[in-house]
């Protein structure tokens, strides 16, 4: 089942086990330069806000009401990363106009691993942008459907879907027991109709940042395939957000030269344990926002001066990783 | 002349030290967190959630109350632990949760006490879902 709790969507399994729930939130944060500088990773500016579909369906088109799920606001040109939070691990599917964030193939039904199309929490604790190379990401960036800017229009020719789309499969009971009996031990060893165009929004590649989607540590098997949870997110135009929901959209993020003068740091996120994805080769063909707006003679991302960072935080991460263990 | 009435006052209850759990819990977390991480020791989270060292030690002794509601979310934040969870074991009930109550206080005052007892799942059920559909 999915909630929404508060800001937060909660994806629980309680029919595989009890402690199977994984908490996922969509930060404000910086737009990066788009520059072909690597950045490391901006801040969170706390959570966007989440709206049931159902609340506003009199407001809303009828194709968006039909595909249920939350509605988020976000500025044009505004950038977001999501964070993931819970100790049961998942599979997690992120799409954006129903392509994968990660292979740049379309969604489908399914956990798959040639390429892996999915992430794993808890050892990914956040996805700021679309997998682009072994340890790069392009960032998301909010763009409106229909001017070609979404990974989605570059990649399927269509502007149909945009939004964000995840899909949630969580670890087999099974597999969930053997790996507390490891934890345990590796612990003990170390203690109303609007037109559609004008406020549906897609998600294009931004700036590039240093950040690794790790690969599965766990065998195919262990995944719950007939358990799974998904969201449809609908990103509106924050210009058109007061109008459907009466409520007014959080602030412009500050511009990353902004954060940065003022001394505040970037930060960088290190797992030894881990094994970092190849990236696509789909999505690294895909044109950043400012390529495209520059091919297109236009300008559509102010404040995008490249910047010098001098304070970045290292964090490490937390929990002992499953030691891959053969069995495939 | 009419005699004045001694106000009748309740003798003053002894303030409790604290919520011993609130205290053991954070400090428990904390620690945790700052075999990986050096920038978690008392001190520096004290810092960042902008209060006295010594005042967060004696949160975590249990010797002193669990502090306000802002500074109880920020230590959650701190932490990486939830802010309902760190605000129900300081024994206190968030400004949100008091407007939510505030404004229908009969008819939620009824629905928690109907899910008192309540297992987990007969709970999740009142929980509303986000609706999914086709795509």
């Amino acid at each position: 089942m999915v909630t929404l709790e508060g800001d937060r969507l909660v994806f629980r399994f309680p029919n595989v086990h009890a402690e199977a729930r994984l908490t996922v939130t969509f930060q404000r944060t910086l737009r990066i330069p788009d520059d072909d500088r690597h950045y490391p990773l901006p801040p969170g500016l706390g959570a966007f806000p989440l709206r049931h579909m159902d609340d506003y369906r009199r407001r809303l088109p009828k194709a968006w009401v039909e595909r249920g799920g939350v509605l988020m606001p976000m500025h044009q040109a505004e950038a977001m990363w999501i964070s993931f939070r819970g100790d049961y691990p998942m599979a997690v599917a992120v799409a954006t106009g129903k392509v994968d964030a990660i292979t740049g193939s379309p969604l489908t039904r399914g956990l798959h691993r040639g390429p892996q199309d999915y992430l794993v929490t808890p050892g990914q604790p956040w996805l700021d942008g679309f997998c682009v190379e072994q340890g790069v990401i392009r960032q998301f960036v909010a763009m409106p459907l229909g001017q070609g800017y979404s990974a989605e229009e570059q990649i399927s020719r269509t502007a149909e879907h945009g939004g964000l789309q995840l899909v949630v499969h969580p670890l087999k009971a099974a597999a969930y027991r053997e790996l507390q009996r490891e934890r345990a031990r590796i612990s003990r060893r170390s203690t109303g109709e609007i037109a559609r165009r004008a406020a549906d929004m897609g998600l294009a590649p931004g700036g590039r940042m240093r950040q690794e989607v790790y690969q599965d540590p766990f065998a195919p098997s262990d995944w719950s395939q007939k358990h799974m949870g998904r969201c449809f997110i609908t990103i509106v135009n924050t210009v058109l957000w007061p109008s459907l929901t009466g409520e007014t959209p959080p602030s412009v993020s500050p511009t990353a030269s902004d954060y940065t003068k003022a001394g505040l740091p970037w930060f960088e996120y290190y797992d030894p344990g881990a094994v970092a994805l190849r990236g696509s080769d789909t999505l690294a063909r895909v044109r950043s926002v400012k390529a495209l707006s520059e091919s297109k003679g236009v300008s559509v991302l102010p404040e995008n001066q490249s910047v010098d960072v001098q304070r970045t935080t290292r964090i490490h991460a937390l929990r002992p990783r499953r030691v891959r263990d053969g069995r495939r | 002349m009419a005699a004045s009435r001694p106000t009748r006052t309740a003798p003053r209850r002894p303030r409790r030290a604290s919520q011993p759990r609130f205290g053991a819990y954070i400090r428990e977390l904390r620690e945790r967190l700052r075999k990986t991480d050096p920038s978690s020791s008392l001190r520096q989270v004290a810092q960042r959630i902008h209060v006295q060292p010594a005042y967060l030690s004696q949160v975590e002794r249990g010797n002193v109350a669990p502090p306000s509601e802002a500074t109880v979310r920020r230590l959650a934040k701190e932490l990486g632990e939830d802010a309902d969870v760190l605000l129900a074991l300081a024994g206190k009930v968030s400004d949100d949760l008091q407007e939510v109550i505030r404004r229908r206080p009969t008819l939620f005052a009824e629905l928690l006490r109907s899910l008192k007892a309540a297992p987990t799942h007969a709970v999740l059920r009142v929980v509303r879902e986000v609706r999914d559909g086709k795509w």
